[in-house]
């Protein structure tokens, strides 16, 4: 007879943190997973509102053997890749600066740190005011003699290779892996270099040893975070990228607004693809990381 | 096998003198403990030994060779911090045979040290454990084969059993006392405990406010510690004026004759200190030199012995009574001082009659 309530209290708890994670849960499951849903239905040939319900993977093949497609893809992998490497790296070298305390570097570390809450939009207008070919830099160059018209400046922006995309990237994204880097460093503070010198271990060796896989589980995990975005980013390449080739988030959001209703479901495939191959990515870069470090 | 000398070494830091020009030869194959309380510069020392920090004047010598201008990485002097610092993302074949690596020795010799040595700390078969996977004693265990597998010049300890239990730390004292035997290696350890400085080492080295005190082998900080600041960091905190004339020190409360060969001091006002342990209870039957009244203030039964509070004219004395023995508080007693063990140390703060028990010295602010 005692065993009934009992029972049910088991249950209770048993129910308690899920009930309490449900309605944040639902709302991810809801907007996120339904968005997702509808776009892999819309991908895979169901879209009832313009009469199209017969499932077929006729638009990925379409969308996978397109030159178009493939160019921008590799376009969206490149400037992802290069900017989440350098962010890194430059990252890394600014903080092993940072922690250091000289004249002025507490002026310094919150100048490093002031692209952190600028919004993209606002970096990338910056770089246009900067490096385009009547940007402020090359204005002053021709002012100083060093160029014949502001034309004779390099196209940096609107170029095919996505260098001010990158550079706007880098300015945003080298303060962000470089905070976490530096509470890193903070935290585990110099007595650990100061051990393996005293064994022997000269700067490089200090560097290639202890700090780095000290810092490597921190910089990684912040890396996944910039690969992801910068792969995913739209005003970016949008405002400073040629048109052709466009980044692939550009290229779908471009299909997904085109009039014509019949161009969403490969748009869909696009944003599919997209998500599938930054996941893959994601999953091998790390391993990579990882096994750099070993 | 190396020898180390301090020349006059002293470091500053800001408006602080955390070492004042320190003197010391420490022999090859010693052990050396730099004993005193925190922020006496014990550390700061090592620290210059490794190069880690550079000493604002004087000179550093292994084997008489000044080394200030070799890098701390090609020093040998190797550090066991008081942290066992042992590298997280490593095992502990990895972390044993970090020097190695770095000295690029060969896998294969390397591998046969990292196991020798961890035979050697009583560690085998834990090569492929991490850090965090280990005990507190087999973790500094751990930190000291790493630091002995490089075969240092100097073996440098910082306070490297602080954080371990009181058991642990007795155990590892022996471990470190019994490899450094076997191997030879000459080693400095930092401890503030006097305990553990007396028990480990050849010779201790007192240090109080960035200043030498004291060098000598352990049982000379009992016998004759130069100064009340040191008897008293050596729990012993009774001092009775006079003035010296020979080998006799007139008090107030009698007569005190003492070692002849005692050469501490001159004639003149002085203080002197008898342990309490050499303190004797007697009764007035017993005629006897160096005898004096003394007047109970506390008993308190400490097991093995009673712990007695005496005041000899207005000065408080400590004295290690039998277990057994009885008294009641304002009962007055005879003492007895014996002669060999009466110790006469200078004065190094007026307050001599104001001290009670085993505290340190004030520390004074150096300018």
């Amino acid at each position: 007879m005692t065993d009934a309530p009992m029972t049910v209290r088991r249950i209770r708890n048993g129910l308690k943190i899920p009930l309490m994670l449900a309605p944040a849960l639902g709302l991810v499951v809801l907007l996120f997973g339904g968005g997702i849903l509808v776009g892999l239905g819309q991908s895979l040939g169901y879209f009832p509102a313009i009469g199209l319900t017969d499932f077929t993977f006729e638009n990925y093949t379409t969308v996978l053997t397109d030159r178009n497609f493939l160019m921008s893809l590799w376009l969206t992998f490149r400037i992802a890749f290069i900017t989440t490497v350098l962010s890194s790296v430059f990252a890394i070298a600014f903080t092993l600066v940072l922690r250091e305390k000289f004249a002025g570097s507490k002026i310094t570390t919150f100048l490093f740190q002031v692209p952190l809450p600028v919004p993209h939009l606002v970096a990338a207008s910056g770089i246009i005011l900067l490096i385009t070919q009547s940007g402020l830099i090359a204005r002053i160059a021709t002012a100083a003699g060093l160029m014949e018209t502001p034309a004779d400046f390099p196209a940096l922006v609107f170029d095919k290779g996505g260098v001010a995309i990158i550079l706007s990237f880098l300015w945003k994204e080298i303060p962000f892996v470089g905070l976490v880097v530096l509470a890193i460093l903070q935290s585990v503070g110099p007595q650990y270099e100061e051990q393996a010198r005293t064994l022997g271990a000269n700067a490089r060796q200090r560097f290639r040893y202890v700090l780095l896989p000290l810092i490597m589980p921190g910089v990684m995990s912040t890396s996944i975070i910039v690969f992801a975005f910068t792969f995913a980013n739209y005003e970016i390449p949008l405002l400073l990228g040629v048109r052709f080739p466009s980044t692939l988030p550009v290229v779908a959001f471009r299909q997904y607004q085109d009039p014509d209703l019949a161009l969403r479901p490969q748009a869909m495939a696009i944003s599919i693809v997209l998500a599938v191959v930054a996941m893959l990515l994601l999953i091998a870069y790390r391993r990579l990381a990882k096994a750099a470090v070993k | 096998m190396t020898a180390v000398s301090l020349r006059h070494i002293s470091r500053r830091f800001g408006e602080h003198l955390a070492v004042r020009d320190l003197n010391l030869d420490i022999d090859s194959g010693e052990l050396v403990a730099f004993l005193g309380p925190s922020g006496c510069g014990k550390t700061t020392t090592l620290r210059m030994i490794t190069g880690l920090i550079e000493p604002t004047s004087g000179d550093v010598l292994f084997d008489g060779e000044s080394v200030l201008s070799t890098p701390t990485e090609r020093r040998g002097a190797v550090m066991v911090f008081q942290k066992h610092l042992l590298f997280p993302t490593m095992n502990v074949a990895q972390n044993v045979g970090f020097g190695l690596k770095m000295a690029k020795v060969s896998k294969d010799e390397a591998a046969q040290r990292v196991e020798d040595i961890l035979d050697l700390v009583d560690l085998p078969g834990l090569e492929h454990r991490k850090a965090h996977e280990l005990s507190g004693g087999q973790q500094q265990r751990v930190a000291l084969a790493r630091a002995l597998v490089v075969r240092p010049k100097v073996l440098l300890l910082d306070e490297p059993l602080a954080n371990l239990d009181a058991n642990l730390r007795i155990t590892m004292r022996h471990l470190i006392r019994s490899i450094q035997k076997e191997l030879g290696i000459t080693a400095i350890f930092v401890t503030h405990d006097q305990e553990e400085a007396v028990m480990l080492a050849d010779r201790v080295a007192l240090m109080f406010d960035g200043v030498l005190q004291q060098v000598g082998a352990p049982d000379e900080f009992f016998r004759a510690p130069r100064t009340t600041g040191i008897a008293r960091f050596f729990r012993n905190g009774n001092f009775l004026r006079g003035r010296r004339q020979g080998s006799i020190v007139r008090t107030d409360v009698g007569d005190i004759e003492i070692a002849p060969g005692s050469t501490n001091g001159r004639d003149g006002p002085t203080v002197l200190t008898v342990r309490p342990e050499e303190v004797q209870l007697v009764t007035k039957d017993t005629p006897q030199d160096n005898v004096v009244p003394a007047v109970v203030t506390s008993l308190i039964y400490m097991g093995s012995h009673s712990q007695l509070t005496v005041t000899i004219g207005d000065t408080p004395w400590q004295i290690h009574a039998p277990a057994a023995f009885r008294a009641s508080n304002g009962d007055t007693i005879q003492i007895r001082l014996p002669r060999d063990h009466v110790s006469i140390v200078s004065d190094d703060d007026d307050t001599v009659a104001e001290q009670s028990g085993a505290a340190p010295p004030n520390q004074t602010t150096i300018a």
